[in-house]
């Protein structure tokens, strides 16, 4: 019992850092349609520069809040250089052009750090013991900041008037440019959004997951299962799909066999797409988040 | 003169061909080396070209395939100790097979979804061979011998690139094959649009899934030339950088270009090779995958300065060369990059048109057998609806039709009459209500399923294919007269029905008045010609119901007249034809028969003459647009 409670905790903290991601997927899909390839490039690239900044001397808490700004701002700056200047986006289109981007920040990520995994020194806490499931005090950081940060930009979306106007970019142009948004801004800013997120995320999670050049990938893909069990569209499904596909995956590695875990999310992905593809909670016609 | 040109098309594979039995003797070892893993992934770039360019799917995933076919090549020769072709022949199939298998319901998914499912496919390959035991897990399996053909050792360089040149040069030429044959005209058609190929009979679907398999075939092939050359095949095989790999040589070389596929493999192997040495010189102490910024970035660069690719470069060049501009990437194709199935932007108003179709011979075009006998019922429907949440845009309309007469629907704009053709085309499913064609209930079925029963139909919104000339769209729709398949096409043994399919096209181009056009773009036609382009190629497919939605916008008056015309003797020949026209006036000329709707509903059905005085139907009209007038005009001109 105490085994099973001990797999579905630490899966709940992987599950939170899958739904961060999965967040950022959603920020941009719901505003422009374009599903970003580079999103888990955002959380590697925060947790490498942090764990540099450490390295050098800096504290910890200084280091991660520069961290990231910086991120944020090589996210607004890839998509005004490579997203930007394409006039007419088609799925292929953005598929090929984000996987691009993906694979440019990932090779200069291994340029840059090498390809050894590091991880972030833990943030300040003691880890307990609770009914026989032992908790590491990064685990309650990563549910804590992800809650916080997923509850932000959720209200974001949902409750401002900039959240609905960016929202609204994806299927009544005109009318989010009368309140002053312009497709070309909203687009820029749900850039942002991701990589603060994806940021955030790969801060949390470097402690115990580490960093490393590679690591974009396998948690860019997660995330984008996570973001697929609510169509792409919705928010709060996209969070909650992560903690979900965290607790399955440990439950799988757990039970079955470690070396399955990565192929979890896929077969998730799968049976998602092929029985319900406008995602498990919203109907066809349902209102976006 | 026709065997001149087909020996001329085998030109440029003969030049190849030559270029690859010359290159091992004058190349250095390493260079050939180079060259040999350049065809590998070339011939799997080949497929993937398929599948990008011809089927407008992306598979993120597709070293997935050339895993299982490496795997599977290994796996019996040296456990099983097969023959080596055909353990090659049963690594092929065993692609292919998967391939089927994950197709069928992958395919039906759009866009984003299927390529990241692929994705996920690529993943759980990747996982699978690390963790099963058959495939040696992460070392994967070592010892597979070079291969042995009558005694002859291919296990140098050279050799190895000898060996390979024919099967590269044979895969090459089959594709270009497959894009020229009936399978490939009618899949570039719906990449330019899905809603008018379906609409002539296109079983997008099956079509789609077959160039999937196709790929996974050739990415099958070159797995098994990959487990020989190393002699190892590992889980690297599968990884995600390779599937990235093989995409850059796709969209380097040009969609849609099974020339820019083999191009591109040469030239992002010679980019992999060069970044891996280059790369640890500019920044000493860089090791690993290094080569991949080169990957990335080059992606990056095509698709924002270079969405055509290589084949887009190369022809700006000829181009150039050659002294006049080009206005279109790729040899006047539109990149599938750009296509999104929307409808081509035509060029408004259609000037200085001359004159009315020239003498209309539909002998040819319209086939007498498919017709069935003038006066039966072909097209029933009844209690038709559609409802979008509160608002129902068509309630309850029963109408029957039958053969050698001409229906006009008519009815102020919003009246649901387009939405009444998209529910009989099957383009949209009605909310309730049936549909039979010819005794067949089709309601809610595909297009091409009501295509196949001899009802098409044109656009209000033109659904033309952008990419190609008037003859190329009108040939889509001999489609479902035509019978030959992938394999048929790949190896071109469907000559005689590609000049019958030519004669027939021509014919219904010509009765539209477009022979002077037949080889144009169709893009580059004015907006009424266009039109014109959309009614030949309904007629070309020999059908025995004609919907038509707006077949007289953007004519001209005598262009009105020889349309009428047309549609009269089309009426002579046993057609059933159902139009959707603004113009009252000419509507009133040609019908046999007018059906007004108003807010959703029938509200007359009648000959023109009654239908003309009938209260409701100058009341639904008073107010509304110039239709009004028009109705009032002739209602006058009855009653004094």
């Amino acid at each position: 019992m105490s085994d099973l409670l001990q797999l579905v905790f630490s899966g709940l903290a992987q599950g939170a850092v899958y739904g961060l991601i999965a967040l950022g997927f959603v920020a941009i899909f719901a505003v422009r349609e374009i599903v970003n390839l580079a999103q888990g490039e955002y959380a590697a690239l925060a947790g490498l520069s942090a764990i540099s900044a450490v390295t050098a001397g800096v504290p910890l808490l200084p280091a991660v809040v520069l961290v990231v700004p910086m991120v944020v701002m090589v996210a607004v700056l890839i998509e005004r250089l490579c997203i930007a200047p394409i006039r007419k986006m088609t799925p292929l289109l953005s598929i090929i052009l984000t996987l691009g981007i993906s694979t440019a920040l990932k090779a200069i990520m291994l340029l840059i750090w090498g390809p050894q995994a590091r991880g972030l020194p833990a943030f300040p806490g003691r880890d307990i013991v609770l009914a026989g499931v032992s908790i590491r005090s990064q685990e309650l950081w990563i549910l804590g900041i992800s809650a916080v940060v997923g509850a932000a930009v959720v209200w974001a979306y949902e409750h401002t008037l900039l959240g609905k106007a960016m929202r609204a970019c994806a299927e009544q142009p005109v009318a989010a440019r009368l309140v002053g948004i312009s497709p070309r801004m909203a687009t820029m800013i749900a850039f942002g959004v991701a990589g603060f997120v994806g940021a955030v995320a790969g801060l949390v999670g470097s402690p115990i997951y580490f960093s490393s050049w590679d690591y974009g990938l396998g948690l860019g893909l997660k995330g984008f299962v996570a973001a697929t069990l609510g169509g792409l569209v919705s928010l709060r499904v996209a969070l909650f799909g992560g903690l979900l596909l965290g607790v399955l995956e440990n439950l799988v590695a757990g039970y079955i066999d470690t070396g399955y875990r990565d192929a979890v999310a896929f077969l998730v992905l799968l049976l998602v797409l092929l029985v319900r593809p406008q995602g498990l909670v919203l109907k066809a016609s349902a209102a976006r988040v | 003169m026709r065997s001149e040109g087909v020996l001329r098309s085998y030109l440029p594979f003969a030049v190849l061909a030559a270029v690859l039995v010359v290159f091992p003797f004058v190349a250095s070892t390493n260079l050939v080396n180079i060259g040999v893993f350049a065809l590998i992934y070339g011939l799997a770039a080949i497929g993937l070209s398929l599948l990008m360019g011809l089927a407008g799917q992306v598979s993120l995933g597709h070293a997935a395939f050339f895993a299982v076919g490496a795997y599977t090549n290994a796996i019996l020769i040296t456990r099983y100790q097969v023959h080596g072709v055909l353990a090659a022949g049963a690594a092929v199939v065993v692609s292919m097979l998967i391939a089927l298998l994950v197709g069928i319901p992958l395919l039906r998914l759009r866009g984003h979804f299927l390529a990241l499912a692929t994705l996920g496919l690529g993943i759980i390959v990747s996982v699978v061979v690390r963790e099963l035991d058959v495939t040696g897990g992460t070392s994967g399996i070592f010892g597979i011998p070079k291969p042995e053909i009558n005694g002859r050792v291919y296990d140098t360089p050279q050799e190895f690139f000898w060996l390979m040149t024919p099967v590269v040069v044979i895969g090459l030429l089959l594709a270009r094959n497959l894009v020229r044959s009936r399978t490939g005209r009618a899949l570039s058609a719906v990449n330019d649009s899905e809603v008018a190929a379906e609409c002539l009979g296109v079983n997008t679907f099956a079509l789609r899934l077959r160039v999937f398999i196709l790929s996974a075939g050739y990415a099958g092939l070159a797995g098994v030339f990959y487990a020989y050359w190393l002699a190892v095949v590992s889980p690297e095989a599968s990884g995600f950088q390779l599937s990235v790999k093989m995409l850059l040589m796709v969209v380097l070389g040009g969609l849609g270009t099974v020339w820019g596929a083999i191009t591109g493999s040469i030239m992002v192997q010679g980019l992999d090779e060069g970044m891996r040495v280059l790369i640890p010189q500019l920044i000493p102490g860089a090791t690993g995958e290094v080569q991949l910024v080169g990957f990335g970035v080059v992606l990056v660069l095509v698709i924002i300065l270079l969405p055509g690719g290589l084949a887009q470069l190369a022809a700006m060049v000829t181009a150039r060369l050659r002294g006049r501009q080009v206005e279109r990437p790729a040899a006047g194709r539109s990149s599938p990059l750009e296509s999104d199935g929307a409808p081509a932007a035509g060029g408004q108003g259609g000037h200085g048109e001359d004159g009315e179709p020239g003498s209309p011979y539909l002998g040819d075009v319209l086939d007498s057998a498919q017709i069935p006998e003038r006066g039966s019922l072909v097209l029933s429907v009844r209690e038709l609806t559609k409802r979008y949440g509160g608002v129902t845009a068509v309630r309850e309309v029963n109408l029957d039709v039958y053969a050698g007469e001409i229906l006009a629907l008519i009815g102020p704009n919003g009246a649901g009459k387009t939405t009444c053709f998209n529910m009989i085309s099957g383009v949209l499913a009605p909310t309730d209500g049936t549909i039979e064609v010819r005794g067949r209930r089709v309601e809610g079925r595909r297009p091409h399923v009501v295509a196949a029963l001899g009802a098409t139909r044109t656009f209000q919104n033109l659904q033309v294919f952008g990419s190609s000339t008037v003859l190329g769209n009108v040939a889509v729709a001999r489609h479902l007269r035509s019978r030959s398949g992938v394999v048929r096409g790949m190896l071109s043994l469907a000559r005689r029905e590609e000049r019958d399919i030519e004669r027939i096209a021509r014919a219904a181009v010509a009765a539209m008045g477009l022979a002077d056009d037949a080889d144009r773009l169709v893009k580059d036609l004015p907006f009424g010609r266009q039109r014109k382009v959309e009614v030949a190629r309904a007629l070309a497919l020999s059908p025995m119901l004609l919907l038509l939605d707006e077949p007289m916008a953007g004519l001209s008056g005598p262009e009105r007249d020889g349309l009428a015309a047309l549609l009269r003797r089309t009426r002579e020949a046993g057609v059933a034809v159902v139009l959707v026209e603004h113009d009252v006036d000419a509507v009133m000329a040609l019908a046999d028969r007018v059906a007004v709707m108003d807010e959703g509903r029938l509200i007359a059905l009648g000959a023109p003459s009654v239908v003309r005085q009938d209260p409701a139907v100058i009341a639904a009209y008073l107010g509304t647009d110039d239709e009004a007038d028009a109705l009032l005009r002739q209602a006058a001109k009855e009653v004094y």
